[in-house]
């Protein structure tokens, strides 16, 4: 596509503005560092280089569902542009007359049709992606693709400039071939050799300096103002991809708010707790809000969204970045961003389910930026949501978020006549069995904490619980915001147990395994922590349970996202149920593993509701409905709830079931 | 404007309850302490009144309670906001008879010249609904009770009380004031980090309930607390319809009197 080998010297000088031009309107980059610094973060340079290859050049999380129209789409654009890349800085270089002898020839055959379909690639790219913007548009997309979200242009403008010049490019690398190639070698570049037929060479040649001038300076206007468009995504998530740790991805960060509480100079009314102003995020939550290409795939995924809730990942993130521009270029006033633009209620939406963070092509870290806000409406403004407020109270005052008393925490064994082996009596045991409060208030998760009980007796196990000692882990204390409460309950709950001896810690809630095994290290708690699933697994591989093929059911099993996304574990839970099918039949649910569907318990959600919109766990349940089956099998003490509460709701008690694994394993003993 | 706010630790709704050797009294230390529950809508409807009129003034926590265990209600009450606390500490046995607990607080309160008083409108624990009133007729204020709405016009107190069957009443009291507050009328705020870590430089003053000369005697005496019990009875009822039908309704009038 690229035309002569004579460039006239001027043109340097346009690509030299061109290239100033560029520079200064590429230090909207430098907005990041009104963030403050996060002394966690080191850069990794082996994982950075994987990064920057897999995520960023090969963009695989763009492919993460194969095929896609977007995905399709932005294959054409990005991997014809590439191409269009390499094609010209070879061009540039040969120009030059550098390594000549070493690079192909404008004409050379395979370099001539490399170029051509590497134009033609981002030409039916970006005509796909106007049809998705104008005619088969996804509601998730901004509305007014003109506009965009405070992009140059908005995502069509650019678009059609791009048609522009791609156009400009195949009419010049016509004209040139008309005018200069003979046609055994000009077939080769077989876009522009059959647009060449379209006039006579005389024509092609009055028009020749026109086309090119005119491909040459727009192209150079591109470059100038790149970073003021969408396409800047493609220097900034690249470089966004390669600077994120993906080990700290998705973890929320400790506050050590007893340190602060100790600490004598600490001055009430100068520290901030929580995010909200611009200066509250670190540098690199402000990098992820630059880097979002506002693709909208988190909003599409995202179960509050889904459900008409008044929450879009997407409009959060770039929220954030138009302040940040706003307060950078234009040195607008930036206050703080909770309240306006970004609402409580949305915040409130959020269930931290990870969709949107799986979902991710540019690698943002969703969840703990939106936990940073709840913070600072909790710690800051005391404004959490005013029925999560009951819950967390309760937590405060009696170690539970139901309220009920402390000294009742074992009361569900009693009643049914089980002698709970304690701790404080024991005070060394092979396994500590993590009740939860769930299992030991609820009662629908009583019965999987019995369950347990009958597993663990069966297999002969050396365990023990802690009884009226355990208290709630603070799972929804922290994902609500309220890190006090959860640093409390973390703090009595890790001297606790380190007073006694055991090996491992089993729990049939994802939470309190989250919370237990990634999250309680960060205040000196390390133990190694199982999810039920996993230990249930492991005594049936090893011949300890052994169980009875009984389920002659159609079954569908429900993923936690605390156990799936947020742990990776996907497998155990299905062969535990697996091992209990006799003629029964697992069915995966259209939205599995990775892409489960929130229930709408995870994040604090559990304990309030937002009115608009459907309930989460009826869309779900309808999923499972829509399955055929007979059973919903859950491996999460929330799960269990929300999914038996659409049951109800759904009026399907008679014709179906939700059911823990431990319970199908329980019956099959 | 300067305004006291009684609070109470409270056993939880979901405690269990077990009487004590003594008999007058609930076995402690099963108990999830709490702040009482029309006190909380007192503490956020005085913050709100400051917060109304420009943020100037007072506003006191008081409690009465053992040493040990109130200071955790009392922080929580500095921490929504509340500028300063005093505490009554008090030794078993509890005092339970409203009239001597208002004249301890009079007593206490007496030198404080509060504008206006705010309790909850009754105990969840006793319940009896009286401490708030006696303490204003005691310290010569106006007193209004079921306070469901106030606002403040020049020198005086408008309020909002709660009739029976969804009636209201507006009363105009002049200060210095002492009502009771119903729950329902605010939403108590969550306390914030920033507030607790604020709370602590608080001045919480403690005073014996000893040292405080309560006057007159007690009133009333507290003789012997009970647990309620769930008991099952059945009556088969023989005869004719007419007689079963007759020994139905007389069950139904005497016994279980739901109608």
């Amino acid at each position: 596509m690229e035309v002569s080998h004579h460039v006239p010297a001027v043109l340097y000088l346009f690509a030299l503005i061109a290239v100033v031009i560029f520079i200064y309107n590429l230090r909207r980059f430098l907005a990041i560092r009104i963030g403050k610094s996060d002394p966690d973060y080191k850069i990794k340079i082996i994982p950075a280089i994987f990064n920057l290859f897999y995520f960023g050049i090969l963009q695989r999380r763009v492919f993460r569902k194969s095929f896609s129209y977007a995905s399709i789409m932005h294959f054409f654009i990005g991997f014809g542009f590439f191409i269009l890349l390499f094609a010209t800085t070879v061009d540039f270089f040969v120009a030059r007359g550098w390594f000549v002898s070493y690079l192909p020839h404008l004409d050379t055959p395979w370099f001539a049709l490399l170029n051509d379909t590497g134009g033609m690639m981002a030409l039916i790219g970006i005509l796909m992606a106007l049809f998705r913007r104008h005619i088969n548009k996804p509601k998730s997309l901004p509305q007014d693709a003109f506009k965009g979200r405070g992009n140059l242009f908005g995502d069509s403008g650019v678009l059609l400039y791009i048609l522009l010049l791609i156009f400009g490019g195949f009419l010049s690398e016509a004209a040139r071939l008309a005018v200069d190639v003979q046609s055994s070698i000009a077939q080769y570049s077989w876009v522009g050799y059959r647009i060449s037929f379209l006039f006579s060479s005389e024509t092609w040649s009055a028009l020749e300096p026109y086309l090119w001038w005119s491909h040459a300076l727009l192209s150079f206007l591109a470059i100038a103002f790149l970073p003021n468009t969408k396409i800047f995504h493609a220097i900034i998530s690249t470089i966004n991809i390669a600077l994120t740790d993906r080990d700290l991805r998705g973890k929320v960060k400790p506050m050590f708010v007893s340190k602060l509480m100790e600490d004598p100079d600490m001055d009430v009314d100068e520290i901030s707790l929580g995010s909200t102003k611009l200066e509250d995020f670190t540098w690199k939550q402000l990098l992820d809000s630059i880097a979002c290409t506002e693709c909208g795939r988190c909003t599409n995924v995202c179960p509050a969204y889904n459900t008409d809730k008044p929450l879009s990942p997407m409009k959060i993130i770039t929220d954030i970045r138009h302040e940040l521009y706003g307060k950078y270029l234009n040195k607008k006033e930036v206050n703080g961003i909770v309240g306006n633009p970004i609402t409580e209620t949305e915040l409130w939406s959020c269930t931290t389910c990870g969709a949107c963070m799986e979902e991710c092509p540019v690698l943002i870290n969703h969840i703990p930026t939106f936990t940073d806000m709840r913070r600072y409406l909790v710690l800051s403004e005391g404004k959490p949501h005013p029925q999560a407020a009951e819950s967390l109270e309760k937590t405060m005052n009696t170690g539970n978020p139901w309220g009920f008393s402390k000294s009742e925490r074992t009361k569900w064994a009693k009643d049914a006549g089980i002698e709970l082996p304690l701790m404080s009596e024991k005070k060394e045991a092979d396994v500590l069995y993590w009740v939860g409060c769930a299992g030991s208030y609820d009662p629908r998760n009583q019965k999987v904490a019995k369950a347990m009980v009958k597993i663990l007796e069966a297999a002969n196990i050396d365990y023990a619980v802690l009884g009226n000692e355990e208290s709630c882990t603070g799972d929804s204390a922290r994902r609500l915001g309220e890190e006090y409460l959860f640093e409390t309950m973390a703090l009595q709950n890790i001297e606790t147990l380190n007073k006694y001896k055991f090996n491992r810690i089993i729990t049939p809630c994802p939470h309190c395994f989250h919370t237990i095994g990634n999250e309680y290290g960060d205040f000196d708690g390390n133990y190694k922590v199982q999810h039920h699933s996993q230990f249930i697994m492991e005594l049936i591989d090893s011949g300890k349970l052994k169980l009875n093929k009984y389920l002659d059911s159609k079954i569908t099993y429900h993923d936690a996202c605390y156990l799936g996304r947020h742990n990776g574990e996907y497998q155990a839970p299905r062969k535990v149920i697996s091992s209990v099918l006799k003629n029964g039949k697992l069915i995966e649910m259209e939205r599995n593993k990775a892409n489960s569907f929130c229930c709408g318990g995870g994040g604090g959600n559990m304990w309030y509701d937002i009115e608009d919109g459907e309930r989460i766990n009826s869309v779900r349940f309808q999923e499972a409905i829509d399955t055929g089956v007979d059973i919903v099998a859950t491996a999460c003490s929330f799960c269990t709830i929300m999914m038996d509460d659409a049951l109800k709701v759904k009026g399907k008690e008679d014709s179906m079931q939700v059911l823990d694994i431990a319970e199908m394993v329980a019956t099959a003993l | 404007m300067k305004i006291g706010v009684l609070v109470k630790q409270v056993a939880s709704g979901e405690s269990p309850l077990r009487i004590d050797t003594s008999g007058k009294w609930v076995v402690e230390e099963s108990i999830d302490f709490t702040t009482n529950e029309s006190d909380s809508y007192a503490l956020e409807e005085a913050l709100q009144i400051i917060e109304r009129s420009g943020g100037a003034g007072e506003v006191v926590v008081i409690s009465m309670c053992p040493a040990e265990r109130t200071p955790k209600i009392i922080r929580e009450a500095l921490a929504k906001g509340g500028h300063r606390a005093i505490h009554i500490q008090e030794e078993a046995p509890y005092e339970t008879d409203p009239f001597m607990v208002a004249s301890i607080f009079a007593e206490a309160l007496k030198d404080e010249s509060f504008d206006l008083i705010l309790s909850g409108l009754q105990s969840d624990d006793l319940g009896s609904g009286q401490t708030g009133v006696i303490l204003g007729e005691l310290l010569g204020m106006s007193t209004a009770t079921l306070v469901m709405g106030v606002e403040l016009q020049k020198g005086k107190l408008r309020v909002k009380r709660e009739l029976e069957s969804g009636w209201f009443q507006w009363v105009t009291l002049p200060f210095p004031a002492c009502i009771t507050i119903q729950s329902g009328l605010n939403q108590p705020r969550y306390p914030s980090l920033k507030g607790i870590m604020g709370a602590k430089k608080k001045e919480i003053k403690s005073i014996a309930k000893s040292d405080v000369k309560g006057s007159g005697t007690p009133m009333q005496e507290f003789s012997r607390m009970y647990t309620h019990k769930a008991e099952k009875r059945t009556e088969m009822i023989e005869g004719s319809t007419d007689q079963i039908v007759d020994r139905m309704i007389d069950i139904f009038k005497k016994n279980i009197k739901v109608i």
